[in-house]
This record gives structure tokens, sequence and C-alpha cells, in this order.
């Protein structure tokens, strides 16, 4: 619900790694836009206390998709602007993989407009192709200035070789660093999950590590010949981090993230052919796993994100090889990253990822909590255990593979765009 | 009466040793059954079975009306081409649509890997898989090992090698899988292009000679190359790869072992991975295996019709 200002919360524990309060608890005072006051003692209309409460800087999904326009029936803008602030996210990066596809100022211009309804801050990427087609530029100068935060190619590779070099080159001078899915699609075939043991022992076509290696050395070739940096979406495997471990002592700006999924799950969850769990990269094997998240402590992953991809139950309740791919994981993100791996990582260095670091890569301000900064802030309990119900789910998406799991840690509050939304039946 | 673990026969690996004993205990008996002048009982009467193949088949679909048949069930069948699921069905609608009729168990043939698996948790049937993609074929590796039991006696230590197109094949990994339980060692062979790259973490031997497999193995079983399931040529042409993978009589003269038991789950493609003086020779067993085929199958749908309920399907083993 919507509070009035000021509020004050009482004994929370700043994470705010790089800011100038991180690590203190303390009662920081609000007022709808701003943070008046940190520490010491002001008059407050309201106060909100309850044990184990955190406030981080607004959380960034770095990838999702609302499917609108264009598959409202699996998620719409204003289903996914709810789920997401519900989630704890004060902004979003959005997919260009829409219908119509985001290549043209109107489409960024449909997307920044939902700005004006929701407190969720929405940032559009943009298809660096017409279409998505992969053999035309999209008039990538225009749309930047239309507002495009970035510039990706959805979920797919840019296949024509040729057309990325000239999208790396003509981007460089005004659009941060492309951000680029890598894979070899003839090396990808048919396959339906990671090619190894559990694949044989399913009796399923297999997904090489090496398409996305293949293709991974094509785009860092690519941009070492461009002289720009490059955004890595979605590594999944061992050989990958191996790859840009040693690009990125040879070439400046490059970067990369990991889905959710990919950090939770491995090969091994697949035994009973669940659908929800078929993804793209493919949920690899468990060393592979274990090497995203050394990776993702040394700081070779920048950014995780649920990449969330919401379809009808129509789509995922079928044989394995029928279903669609891609999950739906934002609305249930933080309580199932902590859940994974609370032993392994401390909170200042997991929300850094899904805060700091997303804004960073695009060039946006990061919105350190600090007296007299614009409030943008994620409260959270991250000691709170909690399941969703698909009836309680505000995201429209069937294949959330964290429906009725065991979770923990949970956003109770975000404050952003002038508005604080505070859930009050979530205070423990 | 012993019962079988399982409510529903998906897959070797969803089987353990006692089930697959008493398997082929009752087979046993039921070929005793098929060989008399009256060759029908009354075990499956006002049990309705629906045969579901959403692939071509021909030979096992054949089998399993038989089987059905002997056992007095009511049959009904149904494929793919001239069903509603060209029309946009999906496949639990289509399968509900049919139990709605009163359907007791379903024999399902599909194109996709744990289609069966998926079927059984979607809907209130016994479900017999009669192959899923390149997954399993659990009836075939049965009335392989028990073909192979008839002429060899106990499995325990033999050395069974699966030739051929391994990649493509549903009947490789239920054949390694139930030959495992039985104490067997499997090797396969056949050519690079065709094996699976982790078959080796099935614990079965690889081989890419053929003659060196027929050197040291008790059991060939020849598989056909399916160039339908090929969506690239894996290898340049079936004369190339008769060279190297094509069982023939001089072959197996020079591998010297006149007691080495020659098997082909068929369709076979005569001349190309297999001649016809083999298929047909003394070594042969590849008829006995159609035969047993049928016995196999009244034994699998015997045994799960004896299961009271259908409880919920078995958790799936978890370790490769």
């Amino acid at each position: 619900m919507k509070k009035e200002a000021p509020i004050k919360l009482s004994q929370v524990t700043i994470v705010d790694p790089g800011g100038p309060h991180h690590g203190t608890c303390t009662d920081v005072y609000l007022s709808q836009d701003q943070i008046l006051r940190i520490g010491g003692e002001k008059a407050a209309a309201e106060t909100v206390a309850a044990s184990h409460l955190h406030l981080s800087p607004g959380w960034m999904d770095l990838r999702v998709n609302f499917r609108d326009p264009g598959g409202e029936d699996k998620e719409d803008l204003s289903t996914g602007c709810q789920a997401a602030l519900s989630a704890g996210f004060t902004a979003v990066g959005l997919s260009p993989e829409l219908q119509p596809v985001t290549d043209h100022k109107a489409q960024v211009e449909y997307l920044l407009h939902q700005n004006e309804k929701t407190p969720l801050q929405l940032f559009p990427f943009a298809s660096l192709s017409q279409g998505l087609q992969g053999t035309d530029l999209s008039e990538m100068y225009d749309l930047h200035r239309a507002g495009a935060v970035g510039f990706s190619h959805g979920t797919q590779a840019v296949e024509n070789s040729a057309l990325l070099r000239l999208a790396l080159l003509y981007a460089r001078e005004f659009a941060p660093p492309l951000h680029l899915t890598a894979y070899d699609a003839t090396l990808r075939g048919s396959g339906q999950m990671h090619e190894g043991p559990m694949s044989t022992w399913l009796g399923m076509n297999g997904l090489p590590v090496l398409s996305e290696t293949v293709g991974l050395l094509r785009n860092l070739h690519l941009a070492e010949y461009a002289e720009t940096g490059i955004h890595c979406q979605r590594i999944s495997s061992t050989a990958e981090l191996d790859i840009l471990r040693q690009a990125r002592q040879q070439q400046e700006g490059i970067t990369a993230d990991v889905n959710l999924a990919n950090l939770l799950l491995s090969d091994e969850d697949l035994h009973a052919y669940n659908p929800d769990l078929k993804l793209l990269p493919p949920l690899r094997s468990s060393p592979d796993r274990e090497a995203l998240r050394q990776a993702v402590k040394e700081g070779l992953l920048a950014v995780i994100t649920s990449d969330h991809q919401p379809h009808r139950e129509e789509d995922k309740f079928c044989e394995f090889e029928r279903a669609a791919w891609g999950a739906a994981g934002m609305e249930t993100f933080f309580g199932a990253l902590w859940a994974g791996l609370q032993e392994s990582f401390t909170l200042a260095e997991l929300i850094p990822l899904f805060s700091h670091n997303p804004r960073r890569l695009l060039g946006l301000p990061v919105p350190h909590i600090d007296e007299g900064a614009q409030a943008d802030l994620t409260l959270f309990d991250p000691r709170q255990e909690w399941q969703l119900s698909a009836a309680e789910a505000q995201s429209r998406a069937a294949n959330n593979p964290w429906l009725n799991q065991p979770l923990r840690g949970r956003a109770v509050g975000v404050v952003s765009k002038g508005t604080i939304l505070l859930w009050k039946d979530r205070l423990r | 009466m012993a019962e079988l673990s399982v409510a529903h026969l998906l897959g070797i690996k969803y089987l353990n040793r006692d089930d697959l004993e008493l398997i082929f205990e009752t087979a046993a008996q039921f070929k005793q059954v098929i060989n008399r002048p009256i060759k029908k009982v009354p075990s499956l009467r006002d049990i309705t079975v629906a045969n579901l193949f959403f692939e071509n088949s021909t030979r096992t679909r054949l089998s399993f009306e038989l089987a059905e048949k002997r056992l007095s069930a009511d049959v009904v069948n149904f494929s793919a081409s001239s069903s509603s699921v060209s029309k946009g069905e999906t496949l639990v609608d289509t399968v509900n649509n049919i139990l709605s009729m009163k359907v007791d168990m379903v024999v399902m043939r599909h194109p996709h890997p744990g289609a069966a698996f998926f079927l059984s948790r979607a809907v209130n049937s016994v479900i017999i898989n009669a192959g899923d993609g390149a997954h399993e074929h659990p009836t075939q590796a049965l009335l392989d090992a028990f073909s192979m039991r008839e002429k060899l006696g106990e499995l325990q230590g033999k050395r069974v090698a699966i030739v051929g197109d391994i990649l493509h094949s549903r009947v490789a990994l239920s054949n390694i899988l139930c030959l495992q339980k039985l104490g067997a060692q499997v090797e396969v062979c056949g050519p690079t292009t065709l094996i699976p790259k982790y078959i080796e973490s099935l614990g079965v031997s690889v081989s890419y000679d053929l003659d060196h497999t027929l050197a040291h193995s008790d059991v060939i079983n020849m598989l056909r190359v399916q160039h339908e399931r090929q969506h690239l040529r894996y290898f340049p042409g079936v004369r190339e790869y008769s060279q190297q993978f094509g069982l023939t009589r001089a072959r197996l003269e020079q591998a010297g072992h006149p007691d080495q038991v020659i098997m082909h789950p068929g369709p076979m493609n005569r001349g190309v991975e297999i001649s016809s003086d083999v298929a047909d020779g003394p070594q042969s067993i590849i008829l006995n295996q159609v035969e047993n085929g049928v016995a196999l199958r009244m034994a699998v749908l015997y045994l799960l019709a004896a299961k009271q309920e259908v409880p919920a399907p078995a958790e799936t083993p978890l370790s490769v």
C-alpha cells in the first residue's frame, strides 16, 4: 500500500557497498522521494519497525520480457510491473523481443510511456537489427535518442558476423556496449538440454557447451576488431568463464552476466523432464554451476538476472520437446537466490549484482543511500521464509519453477519515483 | 503373488532386478500358451487397451495388438496420421478423450523422449512405453534379454555388443540398462558420429571397429541406421557404412565364434547393416525375438493389469 511521509525505517541494516553508510544499522527517515536523514532523531508520521530489516539501493532486474506488446496472454506491462515491484525491484531492463520488435522509436516511446503509470522504472532495450532478423541494422541512433537504454538481440545470437561487426562499430560512439547472447545455432541443432551424462540417460538431444564457446569467441574477436566492449549475456559454463577470464586480460569493457536458474540449478534437475526447466542456455552440469558461483565471487560475472520469460500453461504443460523455452523467475528472484546461496555468499557480495552493477553497465546513476539523495530503495528481510503460490502471484506467467518452493528472503517495501510501497503483511 | 514394483512401464531405468525376473517368468508361461492350439487366455477380459502410435510402427504395434488379443483384451488402435493431433490437440487431451471412453491401459509410441513419463503424471491410466524418441523402448530390451537367456542361460558375465546407430536409438539405452541389471557387459560399436559423446557414463565400453568387437562378444545386436531421425548426414553413404559396420558371413567366420548369437530388433536393412546370409543363418535368432515379443508383451500387460490400483508414479532415480 502507498504510505504517507515522512516515514521512519527503524534500525535497518544498510547494504550499499561503495555507499557512505554501508554496513551500518540505523534509523532512516524518508519522504516520498528523498532520504531525509540517516541516524539521529526526527519526527515521523509513521515508523516501520521489524526484525532483520535491511535496506539497499533499489534492485534492478537487467533482463525481463513482459511480452507487451504482442504476447499479453503471457504477461503484460501491468502484471509485469506489479510482479517486479512485489519482488523488490525498482527498475527493469525490457527485452526487445516483442511483437512488434522494439526496433523503432515508436515502440520505445510506447514502453517508456508506461513509466507514467507505475513506480517501476522501465528501461527498454532495442534490437540492434531490424525485426530481430539479423540482416539490417535498426535505427540505433534514433532509438538511442528516443530513450533505448541499450541494444541487444533478445534471446537470439546475431548469426550474421558481418552485421554484428557493423553494429559494434556503429553503436560504439553513442551507446553502451551491446548486450549479446552467444551461440552457434548449427551446433545447437535440435538439442533440448545440456549435452552430458544426463542427456544420455534421458535420451535427449544435447546442447553442447561448444555451441556457446564458439559463439562467444567470435563475439569477442569482433569486439576487439571494432575496438569496443561487449556485455556477454547468459554465461552458463566453465569453458565460457575461462574464455572470458582470458579476454578480460586483453580487452577493455568485457562484462558478463548469468541467469538465476543457471546459478541455482543443474541438468540433474531435469530427471523428471520438467518443462519449466527447459532453458536456453540450458542448465549445465553441477561443476559448471559451481564455476558460475565462483565467477560471481570473483566479479567475473557482474550481474545476476531473472531473464524472466513468461509463458502460458499451454506452452509448458506438454511433452518436453514441444515445450517453450525459458523460465519466469522474476517474482521469486531474491527468495530463490538467497535460499540457494546464503551459505556461500554475504548480502554485500550478492546485492550489488542486481542493484549497483546493472546500472553501472548501462551508464545509469547508482542510487547510493545517503542523506539528501533521491529515494530509490528496496527494504527487505533476508531471514523471511515464504512460498509463493500461483494464486498469490502477480505475474501472469505459468512457468515459474520456484512457485510453491521454499524461499528465503523477501522484499517488504520499495521506494521509487516518489512512491513508497510497503507490504505490512510481510513485516515480521 | 509377486507383483511389479511399478505401476507403469516407462523405461528399464525404473525397474529393478526382481521386476525383470518376474516379467521373464511370466513371459515363459505365456510363450507356452501361445504355442498351444488354443492361443487365447481370458486374463484381460473386460480390460480395454488403447494402442496410441504417434509415430510409425509395424512390428511393435502388431506385437502389442496380438499380445492384447491373446489375453482377451478389447483393443483400440490410434495412429497420429488419422488423429486429432494434426488438428492441434494436445497429447493430454487426446489421451484423456480416449480414456473417457473407459479405456484401462495405454500403450504409447511417441517421437519425443520423456513423453510416456509425462503422460503417466498427467492422466489417470496405466501407461506402457512402446518407444519414446531416442530414450527407451523397454519391451524391446526385455524381449531381447529374454531371447538371449533362452539361448545362453544366465547373462551374468556375458559380453553383448550393440552395433550401429547408437545416437538415434531407443533400443540401445533400454538394452544397455536391462543387460547391466542382469549382469552382462555391454559394448557399443559404431561410427564415431553415431556414438553419443557421453555414452561411457552409462558404464559401457566403446568400439569403433566391428571386427574387434566381433572377436570378443557372445551376442551381437545389430541396429538399423535410422535415416528418418537424422537431421544431418552422419556418414557419407550406406555403401561406406556397410563396408565398416555391415555384418557379413566373412566377418563372422573371421571372428571365429560359431556360437555367437546374432540379433536385430528390426526392421532390417538387408545388405546395409546385416547381410542376408547372416540374418537367415544358423547364428541368427531374429525370428525368435519376434515370437518372444508377443509373449513378453503379454507378460507386461498382464502384470500391470494385475496391480490393483494405480498409485502415484515412483520417483525417478536421480543417479546416472
